[in-house]
C-alpha cells in the first residue's frame, strides 16, 4: 500500500508531524523534539524508497483522488526529484538530529514546540515543491515555505532577527507575487497548469500571444530569482541567514533557496523548449548575474567579521554557481548545477552547525575569536575545516567535484571565459574560508575557552555529513549515473522548437 | 472601551453572524461558498465577541489553547480523510473512486467527502483566524 501511495504520503508525513506536535506539545515539551526527530527521520526513509523506485521503474507518477491531468493534481518523481528530494530530507533529518540536545538551550522554551512544528510545515513544503507536477501546487508550497522560513529566522524575537525576518518575507512575498502573475499569465495563454501540458501547448501559445509568453517568462525568472536570492535581489539573505538561530540558518541556506532552484530547473527545462530559450536575451542576463553573483558575494564575505554574516554573504555566491550551471544550457553544467546543489545543502548546514556550536561554546560570533578552538573542540572545527576546504574545490570533496562539472560545462558550451571565473572565485572563496581554518588549529586562543561536551546527537551529524562531503566526492559517479539519462532527455525533447 | 450599543448590537449580531457561517460551511458543496469563506465568517463573530466585551471576559470566548487544539484537529481530519481514500483501495483523496456515495447532486447529503473535508477546513480556518486575533490582543496585554 504504502508503495504505490508513497509520494503523497511523503508529503504528508512532515505536515502531520507538524500538526501532531501542536497538539500534543504544548503540554509535554520534550515529546516535541522526539516527533520531530522521527518525523523527519521516517521522511528521509521514505525518500529514500523513493529514489530506490525511481532508480528501477523509472519515473513515477501520482494523481491525486484518482483524477488524471490536466484535470487532476498530479505528482511526478523523476532521478533529478528523486535526488533532490533526497537532498533535503537527509540534510533536514541531521540538522534535527544536530539540534537534539541543543535546540532547547537556544529558542526560547515558550516557543520551541512551535518551532518543530514550523520547521516540519517547512520540510513538508519544500518536498511538496519538488514534487508537484503543477504549477499552482508549487505555488501554494512556494508560500507555506516562504512563510514558514521566515517564522523560522524570527523565532526567537530579538530585534535583529525580527528586522531581517520581515525584510525577508516583504521580498519574497514580492517574488511569490511575481511568480503568480506569471502562472496566471501561462495559464491564460495555455488553458493548462499541468507543466507536460504546458510544454505541449506553449509553441501553439507562443504563435498567438507572443508578448504575454515572454512576459510570463520574465516574472517567473525574476520572481523565482528574488527568492532565491540571485544577485542582485540577494540583499534579504545575509541578514536573515545570518541572525537566525543555527539550526534555521542550516536549513535556510542550505535548502530552501534551492528549491526555487528546482522551480527554475522545471520551468526552463521542463516547460520552455531549450531552442526557444536560446533566442532570448535570458541566458545572458542568467550569466552575468551568476558570474557578479559569485564574485560580489566572495568579496562581501572577505569583508564581513561575523562568521554567520560571511557564511549568509558565501551562500550569495554559491547561489551564483548553480545559477551559472543553469545559464550555460549544457548538459555537463546541468549536472555540474544539480550536484552543487546537493553538495552546496551539505557543506553550508554543515558550516552553519559547526559553526552555531563554536560560537555557542565560545560565545562569541567574530571570526577573531575562533582562534585555536580547534583543540578545544575537534569535531567541530574538522567539520568547518571539511566544510569549507569544500567550498574552495579542494580535489577529494564533494565542492570539486560540482566545480569540475561547472568547468567541463564552461567547455562544451564554448563560453571559456567562465573558467576564468571558476578558478578565480575559487581563489577568492580561500581567502575567507582558509584564515579560519588556519586560526581554528594553529594559532593561540584569544579568549579563554571553556570547555562543554558536545552532545552525542551533534558529533554524530557532524561526522555524517563529513563523511557525505568525502563519499560524494570520491563516488560522484554513482549520483552523475543515476542523473545522467534524465539531463540527456532534458536537451533531447525539445527538438521541435517555437 | 465597553460601549453598551456596540454590547447589545454585538449580542444580536454574533448568533446570526454564526448561522450564517454555518450555512456556508455546510452548503459549500452545493452553492458558493466552503470552509475556508464560512470559517472566516464564524471567526470574525467570536472576534466581535472579544472586541465589545473585552478579552478578559471569559465566559463565552473562545481561548487560545482550544483554537490551536481545534485547529490542528481540522487539519489533522482533513488528512485523515484523505487517508480514508487510500485505506479504501483508491488514491490520497478520492471521493467516488473509494465508494463514498455521491447521492443527489443538490440535496444537502451529496458530494460523497467533500461535505466532510469543508467542515475540516471551516473548523481550522476558524480556529486558525481566532489563534492570530488573541496572540495579538494577548502580546499587547503582555506589553502594556
Amino acid at each position: 500500500m504504502i508503495r504505490a501511495h508513497i509520494m503523497p504520503l511523503t508529503v504528508l508525513l512532515p505536515l502531520v508531524g507538524a500538526y501532531f506536535i501542536l497538539l500534543v506539545g504544548s503540554k509535554h515539551r520534550s515529546l516535541a523534539r522526539n516527533v520531530a526527530l522521527v518525523t523527519t527521520g521516517a521522511t528521509f526513509a521514505m525518500v529514500c524508497f523513493i529514489t530506490y523506485l525511481v532508480s528501477n521503474q523509472g519515473t513515477l507518477f501520482y494523481h491525486l483522488g484518482g483524477w488524471a491531468p490536466p484535470l487532476g493534481i498530479e505528482l511526478q518523481a523523476d532521478p533529478i526529484t528523486a535526488f533532490l528530494l533526497l537532498t533535503f530530507a537527509g540534510v533536514s533529518f541531521f540538522v534535527i538530529l544536530f539540534a537534539y540536545d541543543i535546540l532547547p538551550d537556544e529558542i526560547n522554551s515558550k516557543v520551541i514546540t512551535r518551532y518543530y512544528a514550523l520547521y516540519l510545515v517547512l520540510l513538508g513544503a519544500l518536498l511538496g515543491i519538488v514534487l508537484s507536477n503543477d504549477f499552482f501546487n508549487m505555488y501554494v508550497f512556494l508560500e507555506i515555505s516562504s512563510i514558514a522560513a521566515a517564522a523560522l529566522v524570527a523565532v526567537n524575537g530579538d530585534k535583529l532577527a525580527m528586522e531581517a525576518s520581515i525584510k525577508y518575507l516583504v521580498m519574497s512575498t514580492l517574488g511569490s507575487g511575481t511568480v503568480l502573475m506569471g502562472i496566471a499569465g501561462l495559464y491564460m495563454v495555455t488553458g493548462y497548469l499541468n507543466l507536460d501540458y504546458l510544454a505541449g501547448a506553449l509553441p501553439q501559445a507562443y504563435a498567438s500571444y507572443p508578448l504575454t509568453v515572454l512576459m510570463t517568462l520574465a516574472m517567473l525568472t525574476v520572481g523565482i530569482a528574488v527568492k532565491a536570492a540571485l544577485f542582485p535581489l540577494h540583499v534579504w539573505l545575509p541578514d536573515a541567514h545570518g541572525s537566525a538561530p543555527t539550526s534555521s540558518s542550516a536549513i535556510l541556506s542550505g535548502l530552501v533557496v534551492k528549491v526555487y532552484i528546482a522551480v527554475l530547473l522545471k520551468l526552463l527545462y521542463r516547460v520552455f523548449p531549450l531552442d526557444f530559450l536560446t533566442t532570448l536575451p535570458l541566458q545572458g542576463s542568467l550569466l552575468v548575474m551568476a558570474t557578479l553573483g559569485i564574485f560580489i558575494g566572495s568579496i562581501m564575505a572577505i569583508r564581513q567579521k561575523d562568521i554567520k554574516k560571511m557564511l549568509a554573504y558565501s551562500t550569495v555566491a554559491q547561489i551564483g554557481y548553480v545559477f551559472l550551471g543553469i545559464g550555460l544550457f549544457s548538459e555537463k553544467a546541468m549536472t555540474g548545477a544539480i550536484l552543487h546543489v546537493f553538495n552546496h545543502a551539505v557543506m553550508k548546514s554543515m558550516l552553519f552547525l559547526s559553526v552555531g556550536l563554536l560560537i555557542k561554546y565560545s560565545g562569541k560570533r567574530t571570526i577573531a575569536d575562533l582562534a585555536g578552538l580547534g583543540r578545544v573542540y575537534p569535531i567541530p572545527m574538522i567539520a568547518f575545516s571539511v566544510g569549507a576546504l569544500s567550498m574552495v574545490g579542494i580535489p577529494p570533496l564533494s565542492g570539486f567535484i560540482s566545480k569540475w562539472y561547472l568547468g567541463l560545462g564552461a567547455l562544451e558550451a564554448n563560453h571559456l571565459p567562465f573558467l576564468l571565473v571558476l578558478l578565480l572565485s575559487s581563489l577568492l572563496n580561500g581567502f575567507y574560508y582558509m584564515p579560519i581554518v588556519i586560526a581554528g588549529f594553529f594559532k593561540k586562543e584569544t579568549v579563554e575557552i571553556q570547555t562543554h561536551k558536545v552532545p552525542m546527537g551533534a558529533q554524530i551529524s557532524l561526522i555524517v555529513l563529513i563523511g557525505a562531503t568525502f563519499f560524494f566526492g570520491l563516488f560522484s559517479n554513482i549520483v552523475v549515473d543515476f542523473l545522467a539519462p534524465t539531463v540527456q532527455g532534458l536537451f533531447e525533447v525539445f527538438g521541435g522548437g517555437i | 472601551m465597553r460601549d453598551i450599543i456596540v454590547q447589545v448590537v454585538a449580542r444580536m449580531m454574533i448568533p446570526y453572524l454564526q448561522l450564517y457561517g454555518l450555512y456556508i460551511i455546510l452548503f459549500g458543496h452545493n452553492s458558493p461558498g466552503g470552509g475556508f469563506a464560512g470559517g472566516t465568517v464564524i471567526a470574525s463573530s467570536l472576534i466581535l465577541y472579544v472586541l465589545a466585551f473585552g478579552i478578559d471576559d471569559e465566559d463565552l470566548r473562545l481561548s487560545g489553547s482550544v483554537a490551536r487544539v481545534i485547529e490542528s484537529c481540522g487539519a489533522l481530519a482533513y488528512v485523515g480523510i484523505g487517508l480514508a481514500g487510500i485505506f479504501l483501495g483508491a488514491n490520497f483523496l478520492s471521493n467516488k473512486g473509494a465508494g463514498f456515495p455521491l447521492g443527489i447532486p443538490g440535496r444537502f447529503l451529496s458530494g460523497g467527502t467533500i461535505v466532510l473535508l469543508t467542515i475540516s477546513i471551516g473548523l481550522k480556518v476558524a480556529s486558525t483566524m481566532i489563534t492570530l486575533f488573541t496572540n495579538l490582543a494577548e502580546k499587547e496585554k503582555e506589553e502594556e
